[in-house]
């Protein structure tokens, strides 16, 4: 199958107690930015999982995912060499011994690929867009901050693990600008899910799945109202995230302008 | 009867990933599980009590674990005719030795935090099935990186990831175990000779020193010639092996054999 990947679709299985999951299908299309919630334990990461994995019944859920209205094949399912879905979990400890820039390398040669020029300084560079602690190429993996392994990681994805479905598992816990993160990773017309506790990137989406109990209980288009809210939410916490790079720069933070930027609602 | 083997080094995610395979597979199959180790476990009792199989462990003491196993298998089989399929877990402790055996299956639980995988041997490169753990603790560039080195050094393999926390991935192993074939004699072939044991320390010697390690070596041979080799117990030790040492050590009396009595 070497076709464009145009939608997935999730069909339902069971929750946690065995009953039916109550909806019919739930279409996600290329272009759109879902986001999973739901509290701790819930099972958000589960409905990740399936998906990662494109269950047949196959998980604990019973789901089933259809890739463009079909069964992918087995082909598809299995070989690591046809990356469909690249996935942002929630840890991102290094554990390899390596400079970051012969890490891209060897990481874009374990995918069958050949180094182009200057790539390798592009992912470094949007990495750099995300984490306010610079990273640079001759840097041991193992020294990065939890906010500059975050941010390679996305770069990573945007740029080498470049693959049409990208899942990523709470985002928002490691000091990293999310939203310029989303912007980056979404870029290409992907299909994109994000489970998350955050409420200006839950409502920053497309629409919301909500899971209860390991089940899909509800999904709720985000309204326009709701983007406004996001909008007000983004904006007050990257005052906050600009706060604490002049403190941790040393500067002094003495008088605090508020400014409001207002909106504009279209229609 | 289907007979498969469980390789993985010391805390690798072994018994984890197993637990959530004989829950996929216990309500279709009998099964039984034993659990190889050095000095001691737990793993077959935690099995035993959460899934109401039949579990046993043997500890091999003084002996290589690996090759233990291979002289326990026979045993194993005998006693268990009645199942369906039978899972050992070895100790894992030599990259080496691992006995995989021809007519079943060899799934290598392979830590993905433990290094490079060029590193490993036979553990690694004669399994049907590679199954990757702890890919939750790693990044994915990482784990794309660890999983196509596995392939340099396995390209036959069976690759997945699983995790031993949330049962991810049992799934797709239970299905690889009933894909397999059944074993159909009892006698079955190690897929690689394991490491020879060949010098004075194997038959117990601390010294370190050739001419030491020769003398005992000698000893120890010769000892070796008088025993049947039937490990049958009578002597108070486990294996005729374990009966050389303690006699080389001077802590049995080598009439304790009965066999070697009546050749004198
Ligand atoms: N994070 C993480 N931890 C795991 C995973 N699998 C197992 N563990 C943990 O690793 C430890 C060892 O797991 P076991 O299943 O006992 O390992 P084992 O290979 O059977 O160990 P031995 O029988 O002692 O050789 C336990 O604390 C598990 O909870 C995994 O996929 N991810
Ligand atoms: S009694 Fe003799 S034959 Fe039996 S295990 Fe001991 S040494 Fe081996
Ligand atoms: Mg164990």
């Amino acid at each position: 199958m070497n076709k464009e990947i145009t939608k997935i679709t999730i069909l339902p299985g069971i929750n946690k107690l065995g009953e039916k999951e109550n909806f019919k299908k739930i279409d996600i299309k290329k272009g759109e930015v879902v986001a999973i919630v739901g509290h701790t334990g819930a099972g958000k990461s589960q409905l990740l999982y399936d998906i990662e994995r494109l269950a047949q019944k196959d998980t604990k859920s019973k789901r089933k995912i259809l890739v463009n209205d079909e069964i992918p094949d087995k082909e598809l399912r299995f070989n690591p060499k046809r990356k469909l879905i690249a996935s942002l979990a929630q840890s991102m400890n290094f554990f390899t011994d390596m400079a970051v820039g012969d890490f891209l390398k060897l990481h874009l040669e374990s995918r069958g690929k050949k180094s182009k020029k200057g790539l390798i300084e592009e992912v470094i560079k949007e990495a750099n867009k995300i984490t306010g602690e610079a990273i640079s190429s001759k840097m041991n993996l193992l020294n990065l901050s939890g906010g500059q392994s975050r941010a390679l990681m996305v770069s990573d994805v945007a740029n080498i693990s470049v693959s049409p479905i990208v899942l990523i598992d709470e985002i928002e816990n490691a000091g990293i600008k999310k939203e310029e993160a989303i912007k980056i990773l979404v870029e290409e017309g992907k299909i994109i899910l994000i489970v998350t506790h955050d409420p200006s990137l839950a409502l920053n989406t497309d629409k919301r799945i909500i899971i209860k109990n390991g089940g899909i209980v509800d999904v709720l288009n985000t309204s326009l109202k709701e983007k406004g809210i996001a909008h007000y939410l983004n904006w007050i916490e990257s005052f906050g995230l600009d706060i604490r790079e002049k403190i941790r720069k040393g500067k002094k933070i003495e008088n605090v302008e508020i400014y409001c930027e207002p909106i504009k609602s279209k229609k | 009867m289907k007979f498969i083997i469980f390789a993985g080094t010391p805390g690798s995610g072994k018994t984890s990933i197993i637990k959530s395979i004989i829950q996929e597979l216990k309500n279709d199959f009998k099964l039984f599980f034993a659990k190889f180790d050095c000095l001691q476990t737990l793993d077959d009792e935690k099995i035993a009590k959460e899934y109401k199989i039949p579990a046993v462990k043997k500890l091999a003491g003084e002996l290589c674990p690996d090759h233990y196993t291979a002289l326990e298998i026979p045993k194993i089989i005998k006693e268990n005719k009645d199942k369906d399929i039978i899972i050992l877990e070895t100790a894992g402790l030599c990259l080496r030795c691992s006995p995989y055996v021809e007519e079943g299956l060899g799934i290598n639980v392979l830590d993905i935090t433990s290094g490079d995988p060029s590193r490993y041997g036979p553990i690694l490169t004669e399994a049907d099935v590679v199954a990757i753990s702890k890919g939750d603790l790693i990044s994915q560039a990482e784990r794309e990186i660890f999983r196509a080195k596995v392939l340099k050094v396995n390209p036959k393999a069976k690759i997945t990831e699983v995790n031993g926390l949330t049962g991810e991935g049992a799934f797709d192993i239970a299905e690889f175990i009933k894909e397999s074939l059944a074993v159909k004699s009892e006698k079955l072939t190690l897929k690689h000779s394991m490491p020879s044991a060949i010098c004075g320390y194997c038959y117990g010697n601390r010294i370190i020193d050739e001419t030491e390690s020769r003398k005992r070596f000698l000893a120890g041979k010769e000892l070796k010639s008088l025993v049947p080799n039937l490990n049958c117990g009578k002597c108070g030790y486990k294996s005729c092996n374990e009966f050389i040492r303690a006699v080389l050590d001077g802590k049995a009396q080598k009439e304790k054999c009965p066999f070697i009595k009546k050749e004198i």
